[in-house]
């Protein structure tokens, strides 16, 4: 650990990291390989390990026409809006409440939290038909804004929790100061509290997000035009169809893993420097 | 003195009580049980060996053959209890695999039943001896009750089987290890010294136990090989004692095997003066009847009934379903829950049973054979255990908490004051919190009614919905608030509740009909807290643990070898390792069974594919399939504990291990001493976000779906399918059992560690 590695150390940690790597990343290539290997009908019936004719062929049937003659960018809009809809409702709303639990003592806190567990810990398909009663009522059932709402109500108690967690952290010491300074409630919570907890709360929105872009069972019983099909619903329902062609699911898979994939490598070091899991306890 | 005679009259009453409560039950079962399978086999040979022993043909007895893979023992008796019968016609001989006989002959058939029964409640009684509460609940256990009033095999083996650890228990408590003293001082510990290396003279009354204990253990192996299991609970017992004696003796472990053999010794001969299949040719004889299980565990007969390994667990999940009626009492699920809770006390308390609870039960987790009466060679330490666990969980508590309140009374009576209770509370209340409320209420706002409006209406609209028959049908009803009117009307008894069943939604012609929703009562989710759904419970959880703790073991061995002062290529590996967890879960469970499907996977259409065969069957078996969804889990999981960990094995000090290793600490034990302290509370909150994810996981099992429903699915997977076959009130219900699961998982784990408070990302 603390000890520099010796030379047959470093030989020994390469190779089980290799391994590691390997089983990653085994499965991964199998969809690369299918992906471009073009054109082959449900599954493929032989082995290889690189594709004979590699070819982006397959990726631009996809894009032009991803799902039922859809674009791809379209059901990448769809997905966005709704994917991001939620978190931005999921934090927007939620940071306050998160906040207020943090820092306030006030009467019905303890089964405040309570309930807020419960809701964290909800499987999603137990919302499910509540959630269409209540979406046919306010005739909402069939936009994309009523299923922005069902996935906001899957993730928002989870970024509420967590976002709790996060301001407790906060230490309340600098509150106090800035508060001696004159500042007003709101303003300590902008001035100070927000920007120490900024990064655990895009964490939270990121996750938010994530539920939301992967989610596509309970979408399809919201959905019913075609044009409001999310790209994660693309997908399952490739899978369902008689022509299913086994390349043409891997680059859509490919191609919707993309953007969140960058997004991980772009905040990588952002996520292992705050994204710090701690004990904060309930003082 | 009253105090005391009080106490032994009640424990005589108790015990005859509980007792006579056990014989009720299993006279009940008695009458109404159906003929099961193999009762004909048993009752058969009975009958054989009953006019065997009437004509005196000795020679009858020694070889008849039928059924010859169980020792004839229990036969035999089932025999002896017709004796007095007159004659029958003589039942058919039958191969095992046959389905239940239509109908066997009276009063043959009530006779050996009831000999069955006795022996049933003859156990109730003996382990009523040793701890009350345990046999109430062995007493009322139905798949006790259910083969202990059929003609099987199980009852004698199971009553003998207990007598073999009680005798050794009450040897034990005779001072078979205890150390001998002149002065009187009483040294209740068995760890001291061992007393059988001391003085023999003083040993008589173990000894005589002892004694007792083989000769149980000889009938035991007599009447079913596997109940012989108690013996090598008890010789591992003996062996756990000698090594934790300070005995100086230099001959303590030849000693400890003389006892053991010769205690093994008697044993054997009893078995084999009651086994007279043995009296000739016992060695080929006794191999054929042994090779046969081991044969018949590889048989097509048992992998057809395809069970995965954790089958007895699922048993125990839930009372026995295949007889609605007979059984009053169906408390399975709890007396487990409880077994599970209490076994370290149950381990401090009475550890030659808890040895005989674990070791059994490993035995009955290997052996391939998954029959529901195997069960029996465990029920006594598992009611034992339960008993345990409801004391410490629940009497013990309960019964602090009364003695405060009656110190709390009587402290204020005394001060002349009757403060009443909410008062008390009130206190802490003071005018200072609710000016904190009016500080807090404008931030609450925004948040609390959205999560009103969209998770907790939606919650209470479940909860309400569970107790309805609300479905397809009756949709339009539903939405216009049929299942609030039903709802109310139900609860304020205005109407009579209508039956719904949770298999409903499986039988295509039993589809509802009407256009309204209608009250239908807690039954159901009544039923599903009784643990109607055993597979889906106990796969559940086994699922979160196992899943959750690959995942954890992996994340952390990378985190820690990534940790590594003076690694190369650091940043890469860890750039590569994220990568699972930005791709969707399902596209992810996809790619696995891309690799691993049978026929059409990857290594399967491989040219000379080593796996192919391997492959072949991979989904057909429930035990290979769990280990493919373990590897899709594990692969999907591990990057964010490796993520936490690698966190916070930053926050370790360096200086910790410098001076670990000038004190000579090796990695390993630096690992253990030192990394995992300090990392554990730091990764236990990715570790329980991991675990409710895993609790929750849908979109696996909804991509690997070739294997039953039953007995792969986690709970919330399962309500998926009534949801979408338009069932609505039997997910419903399915989901307020999950959710009631989770809050007393999650309030357990509370108890244990605090951590669920701390979830955080700082």
């Amino acid at each position: 650990m603390h000890r520099r590695i010796t030379f047959w150390g470093q030989v020994l940690n390469q190779f089980g990291l290799v391994v590691v790597g390997l089983f990653v990343h085994l499965p991964v290539w199998g969809l690369v390989y299918l992906a471009f290997e073009g054109g082959t009908m449900g599954w493929p019936t032989t082995f290889r390990l690189w594709p004979e004719e590699p070819t982006l062929a397959v990726f631009k049937q996809v894009w032009e026409s991803a799902s039922q003659s859809l674009p791809f960018v379209a059901l990448l809009k769809n997905s966005l809006l709704v994917s991001g809809g939620a978190a931005l409702i999921s934090v927007g709303l939620g940071t306050s409440m998160a906040y207020a639990f943090a820092r306030y003592r006030f009467p019905g806190r303890a089964p405040g939290l309570f309930a807020l567990l419960v809701g964290a810990l909800l499987p999603p398909v137990a919302l499910m038909t509540p959630l269409y009663v209540l979406l046919t009522i306010l005739k909402l059932r069939t936009t994309l804004l009523g299923l922005t709402i069902v996935y906001t109500a899957f993730a928002m108690p989870f970024c509420v929790w967590n976002m709790r967690s996060a301001f407790q952290a906060v230490p309340k010491d600098l509150e106090e100061a800035a508060f001696l300074d004159g500042a007003s409630a709101l303003g300590t919570f902008w001035r100070i509290s927000l920007p120490i907890a900024l990064p655990s709360i895009s964490v939270a929105a990121l996750i938010a997000f994530l539920i939301a872009y992967s989610e596509f069972a309970m979408g399809w019983l919201f959905v019913d035009k075609s044009t409001n099909v999310t790209l994660a619903m693309a997908i399952s329902g490739a899978l369902g169809i008689s022509t299913f062609s086994g390349s043409l699911l891997s680059a859509l898979a490919i191609l919707m893993s993309l953007p969140v994939v960058l997004l991980f490598l772009l905040l990588q070091r952002y996520l292992l420097d705050r994204l710090m899991f701690t004990s904060a306890g309930d003082d | 003195m009253i105090m005391k005679q009080f106490r032994s009259v009640f424990f005589i009453v108790s015990i005859l009580a509980i007792t006579a409560l056990a014989l009720g039950l299993r006279l009940r079962a008695v009458d109404q049980l159906p003929i099961d399978y193999d009762e004909d086999d048993y009752l058969g040979a009975a009958q054989r060996y009953a006019q065997a022993i009437k004509a005196g043909d000795v020679r009858e007895i020694m070889d008849y053959e039928f059924n010859y893979e169980h020792p004839p023992l229990t036969k035999i008796v089932y025999g002896l209890s017709i004796l007095h019968l007159p004659e029958e016609d003589l039942i058919p001989e039958r191969p095992p695999t046959a389905s239940p006989a239509s109908s066997l002959p009276e009063p043959h058939f009530q006779n050996a039943r009831l000999t069955s029964a006795v022996f049933g409640t003859l156990e109730v009684f003996a382990l009523a001896l040793l701890n009350p509460p345990s046999a109430l609940l062995l007493g009322i256990h139905t798949w006790q009750i259910k083969y202990t009033s059929q003609i099987m095999l199980e009852p004698l083996p199971a009553l003998t089987s207990l007598l073999v650890v009680l005798f050794y228990w009450q040897a034990c408590k005779n001072g078979l290890f205890q150390i001998h003293s002149e002065n009187s001082q009483v040294l209740g510990a068995r760890t001291n010294s061992v007393r059988l290396f001391s003085d023999f003279r003083s040993l008589k009354r173990p000894i005589f136990w002892l004694a007792l204990s083989a000769v149980a253990l000889g009938i035991t192996a007599a009447s079913k090989y596997t109940y012989a299991i108690v013996g090598l609970v008890i010789i591992v017992d003996i062996f756990l004692d000698v090594r934790r004696s300070r005995s100086d003796l230099p001959t303590k472990w030849g000693r400890a095997v003389g006892v053991v053999l010769a205690w093994g010794l008697l044993a054997i001969l009893v078995f084999w003066a009651l086994n007279p299949r043995l009296w000739t040719d016992p060695i080929a004889r006794i191999q054929a009847s042994v090779f046969y299980h081991s044969d018949y565990a590889q048989s097509e007969h048992v992998e057809n009934a395809g069970f995965p390994a954790w089958q007895q667990l699922v048993w125990l999940a839930g009372p026995v379903r295949w007889h609605p009626g007979v059984f009053l009492v169906t408390l399975d699920l709890y007396i487990l829950i409880f077994a599970i809770v209490g076994f370290k006390h149950f381990w401090r308390q009475y550890r030659v049973f808890a040895l005989w609870l674990l070791i059994a039960g490993i035995f009955l987790l290997a052996w391939p054979t998954k029959w529901p009466q195997y069960l029996l060679t465990i029920s006594a330490p598992l009611c034992l255990s339960s008993a345990i666990g409801i004391r410490k969980t629940i009497w013990e508590p309960l019964k602090r908490k009364v003695r405060q309140e009656k110190l709390k009374r009587s402290q204020i009576q005394t001060r002349g004051k009757t403060l009443r209770s909410w008062r008390l509370r009130g206190e802490s209340l003071s005018g200072n919190s609710w000016r904190e409320l009016r500080r807090a209420w404008l931030w609450l706002l925004p948040g609390t009614v959205a999560l009103i409006l969209i998770a907790f209406y939606p919650l209470i609209y479940q909860a309400a919905m569970a107790l309805t028959d609300f479905n397809t049908m009756s949709i339009l009803d539903g939405i216009n608030g049929g299942v609030w009117r039903e709802f109310w009307r139900g609860i304020t008894g205005q109407t009579e509740a209508v039956d719904v069943n949770l298999w409903e939604f499986f039988n295509r012609f039993r589809r509802p009909t009407s256009t309204e929703v209608h009250f239908a009562g807690f039954k159901l989710l009544g039923s599903l807290l009784l643990g109607i759904l055993p597979d889906l419970l106990v796969f559940n959880i086994m699922w979160t643990v196992l899943s959750v703790g690959l995942q954890a073991a992996l994340g952390i061995t990378v985190a820690v070898m990534l940790s590594r002062d003076g690694l190369r290529l650091r940043r890469f590996w860890r750039t590569l390792f994220i990568l699972p967890w930005a791709i969707p879960e399902f596209v992810g469970a996809l790619i696995w069974l891309r690799l691993l499907e049978p026929g059409k996977g990857w290594l399967a259409v491989m040219e000379n594919s080593p796996f192919e065969s391997f492959l072949a069957t991979f989904l057909d078996n429930p035990n290979t399939t769990l280990i493919l969804l373990l590897v899709a889990a594990t692969w999907y999981g591990f990057p964010f504990v490796m993520l936490a960990a690698t966190a916070g094995l930053k926050m370790v000090p360096k200086e910790v291990y410098e001076a670990a290793a000038i004190d000579g600490a090796g990695r390993l034990s630096q690992f253990r001493y030192i990394t995992w302290p300090l990392l554990w509370p730091l990764v236990m909150p990715a570790i329980l976000i991991r675990s409710i994810f895993a609790f929750n996981q849908f979109y696996l099992f909804y991509t690997i779906q070739s294997f039953p429903l039953m007995t792969f699915a986690t709970l919330s997977y399962f309500a998926f399918s009534p949801t979408y076959g338009g069932q609505f009130a039997i997910s419903a219900a399915i989901n307020m059992f999950t959710v009631i699961v989770l809050v007393v998982l999650i309030l357990w784990f509370n108890r244990i560690s605090r951590a669920t408070e701390g979830v955080t990302y700082a």
